[in-house]
């Protein structure tokens, strides 16, 4: 770690990573130019949520034209989202795959492209950039995304660990997260507040909100604790509309426990993340959905899908229509469209004390990073479907009657009897014939099989 | 009684997909399978070793659905060559990055030398049915 611009950058990064970036006061007055528009200016502006796209291509200049076609369809913020090489820190193979075959890349591979063209992107486009990845240890990708003159950062050490590799152990990717975070307190001291998106959406499939929120709230007290200025809570929908608004409404609320009154906090839905239906009908009304729970549970953004979702990664045009489609969601004319404040109040207290059983014996510590590794090895804090060995992914989810998710087994998680009874009786339905990979797997599909036409639900995976 | 059917299982170096991973492994042992399962982000020489321990097993079953199956199974000709990985490689799920690739992908793969490329789990079983007098022989 000797390279001489390695010295000025504040947090590690790989020598051959300092060597490629320009110094960091450079970084700093650059981000600090007044024309520059960030992240955070459009989240705090926002009156109605807005929407953002996720997009990645390999190639530089598919990615440009990528971001002027979504810029079109009038998005909030856009994204630069990383490639799946670049994530897991393989930047060679990143970048001999970008040599030989871009179009093989699921994204945009920033470190191999490098900063000058990270900024040709960020002036692509007439609205910020956030990059958005899912590294386990991001210090170099930060480093680079702030040479690219981009303030808006997703993940967190554990949201960006447990579901995204097999073997980081917890306490490395936290502490390679807090220098991410010290550095953009740091910057908040420069004048440049970068946004911190904490990624609660987890393996994405059937997540407990409790469980997507103790998570998120977990790494949002780090990140406070180091100094960032403005976290963004990442939920995603269940898809059932009292449980996803309560949970959304709980975010400040949750924010007024753990974090402190400077912290600035904006609740962000995350559309559907599970087996999307195929016949494009279906998948409209879902997306419609999703941004018609996000203004309802008042989100500040919506990260919104499209119609190719159960196929693959979508065209640019595809995904500027998905835009499109999640407007329409947030349209106005759907103002009267208003929920029984009784039973989501009801929905949102009891959401808010899974959380605080979860969170509250992890958190109530000077510096809760050791106990939120320990919690995990325990079990007492957990993550279905981890693809890590570092959660114990005994939790089992399932949905009730009405679609909510709720636990079909606790594993070791910390909670009261009366959440436990309450969870329960939520959860009491005729369970299908059949045994739980039957059951697990009717509730995996349950937009592409159960809601949906009757020509998605005969091929829910389209695979037949 | 009949020796248990074994079969190594687990998701590419890349890819982080950890669901279908599961519900396979609970189908498999369901059906009677032994299932070693290496689960995510698993590299090639991972299931060239697991083999190696279990040589019994009838077929290395690798899942991928970020469309990175060839940059991450690249090196199978090469372990190949050197004897490893010498019973049936099974690749599954989305195969390529985009939407109308997929034949394409498959071809690749299949010139890679992976013996079958399937896109639905629920062709697993009776794929392991057919390739079975392969191995018992």
């Amino acid at each position: 770690m000797s390279a001489p611009t390695t010295a000025d950058f504040p947090m590690t990064v790989s020598p051959a990573t300092a060597a490629a970036l320009p110094p960091w006061p450079e970084v700093v007055s650059w981000l600090s130019a007044p024309e520059r528009r960030h992240a955070v200016d459009v989240l705090r502006a926002a009156r109605r949520p807005f929407v953002q796209p996720r997009c990645g291509v390999g190639e530089h200049a598919r990615m440009l034209a990528s971001l002027r076609t979504l810029d079109q369809a009038g998005p909030g913020l856009l994204s630069v989202t990383i490639d799946s090489h670049t994530r897991l820190g393989h930047f060679g193979t990143a970048a001999r795959v970008l040599r030989e075959r871009p179009a093989d890349l699921n994204g945009y591979p920033l470190l191999a492209h490098g900063w000058e063209r990270g900024r040709e992107l960020a002036a692509a486009a007439g609205v910020p950039l956030e990059v958005r990845h899912g590294s386990p240890e991001a210090r170099d990708l930060f480093a680079c995304t702030l040479a690219s003159g981009i303030t808006s950062f997703e993940g967190g050490g554990i949201g960006y660990n447990l579901p995204y590799c097999k073997d980081v152990p917890l306490r490395d990717s936290l502490e390679s997260w807090r220098e991410v975070d010290t550095a953009c307190g740091e910057l908040a001291a420069a004048g440049v507040v970068v946004d911190r998106e904490l990624f609660g959406t987890l393996t994405g499939v059937l997540m407990p909100p409790s469980i997507s929120l103790a998570c998120a709230f977990a790494e949002a007290r780090l990140a406070a604790d180091a100094g960032v200025r403005c976290v963004s809570i990442a939920y995603p929908q269940s898809g059932e509309v009292y449980q996803d608004t309560a949970a959304l409404r709980a975010i400040p609320a949750l924010a007024g426990r753990y974090l402190p009154a400077h912290v600035e906090v904006h609740p962000v839905l995350h559309e559907f993340m599970g087996v999307f239906p195929r016949c494009p009908g279906c998948a409209r009304s879902l997306i419609l959905l999703g941004a018609l729970t996000a203004r309802l549970g008042g989100a500040a953004k919506v990260i919104n899908k499209t119609v190719h979702e159960a196929s693959g990664i979508p065209s640019a045009e595809v995904n500027a229509d998905g835009i499109r489609c999640a407007q329409l969601g947030l349209s106005p004319l759907l103002d009267f469209v208003e929920l029984d404040e009784g039973l989501l109040a009801e929905e949102c207290g009891w959401l808010r004390r899974e959380v605080t059983e979860l969170l509250d014996p992890v958190l109530d510590a000077a510096d809760p990073l050791p106990r939120i590794v320990s919690a995990f090895a325990r079990g007492t804090l957990d993550v279905p479907f981890s693809a890590s060995v570092h959660a114990k992914s005994v939790v089992v989810p399932g949905r009730d009657a009405r679609g909510a998710i709720r636990y079909r087994d606790f594993g070791a998680l910390p909670f009261s009897p009366a959440v436990r009874r309450h969870n329960d009786a939520c959860a009491r339905r005729p369970q299908p014939a059949g045994d739980l990979l039957t059951t697990l797997s009717a509730d995996i599909n349950h937009f592409a099989a159960g809601r949906s036409c009757e020509r998605c639900a005969a091929t829910p995976t389209g695979r037949s | 009684m009949a020796p248990q059917r074994l079969v190594i299982l687990g998701v590419a170096e890349s890819d982080a997909h950890a669901v279908a991973n599961r519900l396979i492994a609970m189908h498999l042992s369901q059906a009677g399978f032994e299932v070693v399962n290496l689960g995510t982000c698993t590299p090639l020489a991972d299931f060239a070793a697991a083999l190696r321990r279990h040589p019994t097993a009838e077929a290395v079953l690798i899942g991928s659905l970020n469309g990175h199956a060839y940059a991450d199974l690249r090196d199978l000709p090469a372990l190949r060559a050197e004897g490893e990985l010498r019973c049936p490689v099974v690749v599954g799920g989305n195969l390529a990055v985009g939407v109308d690739r997929s034949a394409d992908a498959r071809r690749r793969l299949l010139e890679l030398g992976v013996d079958r490329v399937l896109t639905d789990a629920a062709e697993l079983v009776p794929l392991l049915d057919s390739l079975r007098p392969k191995v018992a022989v």
